[in-house]
């Protein structure tokens, strides 16, 4: 493979799972077409369909991003309402089935198989809320998508990005005094590391944030302050980060896509990122800078 | 006193789940203590049971107990995962936070300190995305953890943030367990101290305290030990513990009572203890969250 230079780099202990970046984020509506619309907005372009599920495979440049509407048949998943939700990250690892087994040992709690027959089975566990965690090591020299999708005729199947928009990460909003909880979670399984205070990204700076040990993707975990530290909320990944090296080109692009970006004092657009007005009940996308080190998600 | 801070174990009650269930919300409590058994072996359904208890209003302290969990190998193992996680699904479904764990007393455990820590840790990490808390008890006849302190150690040595220990008072005073022992615990470790005592002035051998523990105990306040109960309560806060009190009094004669009989008699030993004893200090109004924030 084409990683194993890298990998010999990466001892055991500094990355488990050999993480490398994020094959997927899946999103689930019972509204794939209003989504559709919006993602294409973002940039995103269908390239392809599930050959079994109601599923369908947005791509920009490295980013794929899948679109769920079939209904949930296994428990504590999403089951599609109108409202999109965040539904499932599958991380790229060196060996799935070492990182699901690994994962399972440790107190991961794994989804049932449902492949079809000739289908991928896609080692998962249950994340935060009715969320999925999946593990995929085919994602270079063929990929899960060359099997299980059906690519829509006469579409460019590798997309550009816009202002080379690439996965930063995903915001979690996790329940009063969780956060502690959640980052022994994302450390233990999969080696994700917290990092210190001083250090930001983009302009939404609360909570705690965590990189994986491939240094390639994001997670933070915002716990609820204020009033809201007494209404009910269940926990989620709540947005998904995009990296860019020009966030103001992007935003200028974006809007004439008919994107709008939230404009107050406290949160408005600035050359360290951006957040969208939220879409379609509750959807938002943040831009966010990329640090120097940030580098693509494509091997 | 803040009477909220104590629940009553419906464990202790006789009669179907919903009547105990109303005989402790008519004495007053807001929280219960419920066995899986109760769930699983209700008359209609677990999703009738599931039901009830939502329906009840009243606060899940917690489930209980997982047994002979951890310290096991191969299927065994396999098996009791299995176990832990039906039970850390129905504690999710009565909007639980919380699942009592007692120290193995099965032959086949292993009383290695890293095995059953590492197997604790699993069931933590099992745990962690419902927002389930581990609470795990030493018992004087387990083979791996018989005691707080040792259960401590364990705690400490699976450093896990959901994982902590449940306290029994009445293995405490039925050990003779030194009160300065606390002394050694963090008190961000304690996350259930369960109230009982009992009649006999003292325990002479493991079988009898098997014995009263499951059968005889009382309420505090009824027992023989209502001094060293009042003392072990008093250290307990003087080290900073400040979670939920449950009075776990398994006595068969109180399953030959009415539930509401037995519910009132905890009902007066929770003022007994509030009035007398504890003397906590009321929350602020509309500040109900009663940690104390970044204390993991």
């Amino acid at each position: 493979m084409s990683n194993a230079t890298d990998r010999e780099s990466l001892p055991e202990s500094t990355n488990p799972i050999g993480m490398d970046g994020i094959e997927f984020i899946e999103i689930t509506t019972s509204k794939p077409q209003a989504l559709g619309g919006v993602l294409e907005r973002m940039g995103f372009h269908p390239i392809a369909r599930h050959r079994s599920r109601e599923v369908e495979l947005y791509r920009q440049g490295a980013m794929n991003i899948v679109v769920n509407s079939q209904a949930a048949d296994i428990p504590r998943t999403v089951e599609p309402i109108e409202r999109p939700i965040l539904s499932a990250l599958a991380f790229r690892v060196r060996d799935a089935d070492a990182a699901f087994r690994r994962a399972l040992e440790l107190g991961g709690w794994e989804i049932p198989i449902r492949a079809q027959a000739l289908e991928l089975n896609i080692p998962g566990i249950h994340g935060v809320g009715e969320s999925l965690i999946y593990f995929i090591d085919r994602y270079d020299e063929f990929s899960i998508f060359d099997i299980d999708f059906r690519a829509i005729p006469g579409v460019d199947p590798n997309p550009p990005a816009i202002c080379g928009l690439d996965f930063f990460g995903i915001v979690q909003y996790v329940g009063v005094d969780r956060t502690g909880d959640w980052s022994e979670f994302y450390a233990q399984l999969f080696g994700f590391q917290v990092i210190p205070d001083d250090v930001r990204f983009g302009i939404m700076p609360r909570g705690l944030l965590m990189r994986s040990p491939c240094c390639k993707f994001y997670l933070q975990l915002i716990e609820p302050d204020g009033a809201a530290q007494f209404a009910p909320m269940e926990e989620h990944l709540q947005r998904i980060g995009f990296a860019t090296p020009d966030v103001i080109g992007a935003t200028g692009v974006l809007e004439k896509r008919g994107i709008e970006f939230l404009a107050t004092e406290k949160v408005h657009t600035s050359e360290r990122g951006a957040l969208t007005k939220p879409l379609l009940g509750g959807v938002m996308f943040e831009l966010v800078h990329a640090p120097a080190d940030h580098t693509s998600a494509r091997p | 006193m803040n009477f909220n801070d104590f629940g009553i174990d419906i464990a202790s009650l006789a009669g179907s789940l919903e009547t105990r269930l109303a005989a402790a919300r008519q004495s007053g409590f807001t929280q219960v203590m419920i066995s899986a058994s109760d769930i699983v072996g209700h008359p209609s359904s677990t999703a009738a049971a599931v039901r009830a208890i939502r329906e009840s209003g009243l606060r899940v302290t917690g489930i209980e107990a997982l047994r002979d969990f951890e310290g096991l190998s191969g299927k065994m193992h396999d098996y009791k995962i299995d176990v832990a996680k039906s039970m850390l699904a129905l504690c999710s479904q009565i909007g639980g936070r919380l699942l009592l764990v007692e120290a193995s007393a099965s032959v086949h455990a292993d009383a290695d300190a890293d095995k059953i820590a590492r197997d604790l840790r699993k069931l933590a990490i099992l745990a962690l995305p419902m927002g389930i808390r581990i609470a795990f008890k030493g018992l004087s006849w387990s083979r791996t953890v018989k005691n707080f302190t040792g259960a401590a150690e364990i705690v400490s040595l699976a450093n896990c943030p959901n994982l902590g220990l449940a306290i029994d008072a009445f293995d405490v005073i039925a050990a003779d367990t030194p009160l300065d022992d606390l002394d050694l615990i963090f008190p961000q470790q304690i996350v259930l101290v369960q109230l009982s005592d009992f009649m006999l002035q003292e325990i002479r051998s493991t079988e009898e305290q098997v014995a009263t523990a499951a059968h005889f105990r009382v309420f505090p306040g009824e027992g023989a030990h209502s001094g060293q109960l009042a003392k072990f309560i008093v250290k307990l806060e003087g080290i900073g513990y400040f979670g939920d009190y449950s009075f776990d009094v398994y006595n068969s004669d109180y399953l030959q009572m009415p539930a509401e009989v037995i519910a009132d008699r905890a009902r007066r030993a929770a003022d007994w203890l509030g009035e007398t004893v504890l003397r906590r200090t009321l929350p602020v109004p509309n500040m109900e969250r009663l940690t104390i924030r970044g204390e993991r």
